[in-house]
């Protein structure tokens, strides 16, 4: 029963995501708000589901579900995104015309993957997660039929991706050919010999690429700026947040069990050294060159993957946690301003556009103010903390030279956040846009809720902190 | 309290509507009045004979050694005040001149008043970051909103140059925090335990390297100057005046702070570098200062060259030369944020920076030309104003150290004297060239009324300094006397723990550890 109950928080998602299903099909409703409103309730109450498995951690189904805290964290974490998103498409969808249920439908179902992937150390079912949220992503990123870059986005995510998937599977095989279980804790037990063979090494390569894709490390990174372009942009603040998040987690469990043991590691340790470093530069010098502020935004999530990368290498999985939760604040935001600036059908999300917003719409360019200081990881906010997490731990831990490279390739980064904010104030040409109505309340929740958060996170995180801390000691030993 | 009060001000200021311009101005002139008088305070509970920071407040705030932690010492309470002082001063000086988007104008003077003083006051390494970072971004806006033409550019230079200084810092901050978790077991940021603590000289030097360069950048020393001319030609009048008065001495502050008593071996190592670049400092920017056309760019870099003479002082670690820095600093603040002052009435009426638009000024503004002739002597240290009292300090203690750089250092004054004299000569004397300087008006009340404190308090300086120094005696001699005793050790002070394990693998850090490891055995053995 226990294990049943344990499923809750998941089941739920997946429950309500079939219900909205069949009501699409069978309903009479023009207005989707139902969905939308159905999809919210389920999140929220897994939420509190799952918080009340605070206390009482277990495992079931021998190593393939488990309800750890640092699951909780991370459900929590997805569900928070997913309610977030959910908010910015309905007003995004009804201007732009795909209002359509199994959006919802498949965004809860992509949610569902995330959950399973948190909550599992069999590397199995964390694949299983990973595909469920991978077909659910395919279809949401060409949700807009009509728009040749939204179904470009979805086809070249659909064949990278599957690409992906594969050197997974590749990797998986590669290691069950040394170990009967592909359970993560029991991989930690195996002998010397076995780690250091050939072909584990490159089942653990294996898997680096394929998550690495996910989690868009450079050079993995090729579909990310189209993708997030050709996207609707609340989907795209999706995919920068959840499974991000989500192929972090996995692969710092990976690593962390991997390094724990007795083995020489040191050629895995120069290879995520050097995928970091690739990351964090490439991401921030080809965001230099951006026009396109979504565009520009998918090159700073490629950057921040680099900056995240760092935490893999020190193990450091408190500003692991901590960061993404930073990231869903400051990177949401930044998105909802995004969506804030569309209109009828139309984007506008080149640089040009943006000039005068300060004159305009002094809030909403105030808020992405903030957002982009925080991406920029300037203090009080959200940004520099996490920020300053990983980069003392991994100092701590000797990696030095790493940091002197992040923090000179966050210094680029400034500058091309400041040029947002430049436009939004400075310039005084006001484009040729279209007259905006006022933000919907949904929105500006939105936006509220994430310019708190990243205050909250920025000022007084210890709270968090220690929670987080409670859950990596109980959780990863 | 005194900290936050401008950021609740701040604060207030987001509810009052952008119409109501009055209402912005009054209520961020009374925060800053406020603030003032609590400062004042401040300076009356002070008590001089204590050389630790007094007054001070300390919570906990994100645990592992990250407190709120501040206070005021001797070497602080000088810097607080001016920067309590000025900030009432740069608010009336933009009352007109500042039209478009006045609410946000004075929001964002509050908000940097709180990250200045945060970063004079802070004793705890993480706050004084948090701070130093903080103060970038309203003086990012400032710059960049009601900045001249080029404003863009300068502010992007401006944030940019002094990032890439305060990012490496952070690094060398990581560093130093680990190593004092690895010396003791302990994570802290507090000044006063950091300071306890003695790193072999390896270390010390990329730290000190990093540090020097963040504050070096920031005070500005000589090659890393260059952003300044630029944000101060196209700042604000009241973003030129905070500029020029309390910003760079932030950078001083840091040295003093930080990069001298935390490294004093690293500091005994580069002395001799940074007194020859001060050296060079003073006469480049009194030599750039002479050719240039522009008056707010001549005052730009007589700043360059009066902070090389409080950064050759700094350096010579004497007790009349600190003192002497110290108060210089002040009066670089009150004479050059005067002297920004006076360009930026000029250019209120004129809309010209250049020297060659302006000729026989002081026919029409004789009130104007009084008070700059005060601030410019003021400036070139004449005996009786405030500028000679620290010059004299500031070269007296040179002199105890390095006869012949005080040789130069000397030149200051008189180069000093020749641009400004010059300036004046060619903007207020002579005869009227241009027919619109006919239709200048005086100075209005307003404007009299935030000159005249500032003249006043160059008078009092000039004439009875003791006031002031007598505050930072103790401070000044503990500060000498911490870093004398430490340039002496050699060792980790700090009670040693058995070796710590590395797991690292980058190059640098690991040979530095097993010598350090080998000096806390060393340590044990002996003991």
């Amino acid at each position: 029963m226990n294990q049943l109950a344990s499923l809750a928080p998941l089941l739920l998602v997946l429950l309500a995501s079939l219900i909205i299903l069949l009501l699409e099909a069978f309903g009479r409703w023009t207005q989707r708000s139902w969905h939308a409103t159905i999809a919210v309730a389920a999140l929220i109450g897994s939420i509190f589901l799952a918080l009340n498995w605070w206390e009482k951690s277990a495992t079931y189904f021998s190593g393939a579900y488990m309800m750890d805290k640092v699951a909780i964290i991370f459900m929590v974490l997805f569900s928070l995104a997913g309610i977030l998103v959910i908010l910015l498409s309905f007003p995004y969808m009804v201007d732009h015309g795909f209002n359509r249920g199994e959006f919802f439908s498949l965004l809860l179902l992509a949610i569902t993957g995330l959950m399973i992937m948190a909550s599992s150390e069999d590397l199995v079912v964390i694949f299983l997660g990973l595909e469920t949220l991978s077909v659910a992503s395919y279809v949401l990123a060409g949700m807009k039929k009509q728009d040749e870059k939204s179904s470009e986005a979805a086809i070249k995510y659909f064949l990278l991706g599957s690409l992906a998937s594969a050197f997974i599977i590749l990797g998986l095989a590669f290691f069950s050919a040394q170990n009967q279980s592909l359970n993560l804790r029991q991989l930690t037990s195996l002998a010397t010999d076995k780690l250091e063979s050939p072909l584990f090494l490159a089942g653990l390569c294996l898997l680096l690429v394929g998550f690495g894709f996910k989690v868009s490390l450079v050079p993995f990174h090729m579909w990310t700026p189209d993708v997030y372009q050709g996207a609707p942009t609340p989907i795209t603040a999706f995919f920068s947040v959840g499974p991000k998040a989500a192929g972090f987690l996995v692969l710092f469990r990976l690593f962390y069990s991997i390094m724990k043991m007795e083995a020489d590691v040191s050629s895995i340790q120069t290879i995520i050294w050097i995928l970091s470093v690739l990351t964090m530069v490439v991401g921030n010098l080809i965001a230099l060159r951006q026009r396109n502020v979504k565009r520009l935004l998918a090159y700073s999530s490629i950057a921040h993957a680099g900056y995240l990368t760092i935490a893999l290498l020190s193990r450091d999985g408190q500003g692991l946690t901590f960061y993404l939760l930073a990231y869903l604040f400051m990177n949401v935001g930044a998105f909802a301003v995004l969506v804030a600036l569309s209109a009828k059908g139309q984007e506008f999300h080149e640089l040009e556009d943006f000039n005068g917003l300060g004159e305009r719409r002094p809030w909403l360019a105030a808020a992405m103010s903030v957002f982009l200081l925080s991406l920029a990881g300037f203090p009080p906010t959200a940004g520099f903390l996490a920020k300053f997490y990983v980069f003392s731990t991994a100092v701590k831990q000797g990696f030095t030279s790493l940091i002197i490279i992040a923090v000179l390739a966050s210094l680029v980064s400034v500058y091309y956040y400041l040029r947002v904010i430049v436009h939004m104030y400075m310039i005084k040409e006001a484009p040729a846009l279209p007259a905006i109505k006022a933000e919907p309340p949904l929105l500006l929740i939105v936006i509220f809720f994430c310019l708190y958060g990243v205050f909250q996170l920025g000022l007084f995180p210890a709270r968090l902190i220690s929670l987080i801390r409670q859950a990596l000691t109980t959780s990863l030993p | 309290m005194i900290t936050f009060l401008p950021l609740a001000g701040a604060v207030l200021l987001i509810f009052i509507p952008g119409e109501r311009k009055e209402w912005s101005r009054l209520i961020a002139l009374l925060v800053s009045l406020i603030t003032f008088g609590l400062s004042l305070i401040l300076l009356v509970n002070f008590d001089a004979s204590q050389a630790e920071p007094q007054l001070v407040e300390k919570a906990t705030w994100l645990g592992y050694g990250i407190n709120y932690h501040v206070g005021v010492d001797g070497l602080s309470l000088l810097l607080v005040l001016l920067t309590t002082f000025l900030f009432p001063i740069a608010i009336l000086s933009g009352w007109r001149y500042i039209d478009q988007r006045v609410k946000e104008y004075h929001l964002f003077l509050l908000f940097l008043e709180t990250g200045i003083l945060g970063v004079f006051v802070a004793l705890n390494l993480f706050l004084f970051y948090v701070f130093w970072e903080v103060m970038l971004i309203p003086m990012y806006f400032l710059i960049g909103l009601w900045g001249g033409p080029r404003r863009i550019y300068a502010t992007i230079k401006f944030v940019l140059f002094t990032m890439l200084g305060s990012l490496l810092m952070l690094v060398a901050i990581f560093v130093l925090y680990s190593f004092y978790y690895r010396a003791t077991g302990v994570y802290s940021f507090e000044f006063s335990d950091l300071t306890k603590m003695v790193l072999l000289p390896k270390v010390q030097t990329w730290l000190f390297l990093a540090f020097a360069l963040a504050f070096a950048i920031k005070v500005p020393m000589f090659p890393f100057h260059t952003w300044l001319p630029d944000a101060h030609v196209e700042a604000p009048t009241a973003g030129s005046v905070i500029l020029a008065a309390v910003l760079l001495k932030m950078g001083v502050y840091g040295f003093l702070r930080l990069a001298m008593p935390l490294f004093p071996q690293a500091l005994a190592k580069f002395t001799p570098w940074l007194m020859v670049l001060s050296l060079i400092g003073i006469i480049y920017g009194g030599l750039m200062a002479l050719i240039q056309k522009d008056v707010k760019s001549l005052v730009a870099y007589s700043s360059v060259s009066h902070m090389g003479l409080i950064m050759l002082a700094l350096f010579s670690l004497n007790p009349e030369a600190i003192q002497g820095s110290i108060i210089q600093m002040v009066n670089h603040g009150l004479s050059t944020g005067a002297l920004f002052l006076i360009v930026g009435i000029l250019y209120e009426r004129a809309h010209t920076r250049l020297i060659k638009d302006y000729g026989g000024v002081s026919r029409q503004m004789p009130v104007l030309a009084a008070f700059f002739l005060v601030c410019m002597l003021s400036s070139l240290g004449l005996p009786g104003l405030n500028g000679f009292v620290g010059e004299i300090l500031c070269l007296f203690g040179v002199f105890q150290v390095n006869k012949i750089m005080a040789y130069f250092a000397v030149s200051t004054v008189i180069l000093a004297a020749g641009y400004l004299l010059w300036m004046y000569q060619r903007v207020m004397h002579g005869p009227i060239v241009h027919d619109y300087v006919r239709s200048f008006r005086d100075l209005n009340k307003r404007e009299i009324i935030y000159l005249a404190p500032v003249v006043l308090m160059m008078f009092w300086i000039g004439i009875y300094p003791n006031f002031f120094l007598r505050k930072m005696d103790t401070s000044v001699n503990l500060f000498l006397k911490k870093i004398q005793e430490r340039q002496k050790y050699f060792v980790l002070q700090s009670p040693p723990q058995p070796p710590v394990t590395v797991i690292t693998e980058s190059a640098g850090i690991d040979d530095d550890l097993i010598l350090n490891k080998q000096s806390n055995e060393m340590l044990i053995s002996r003991e």
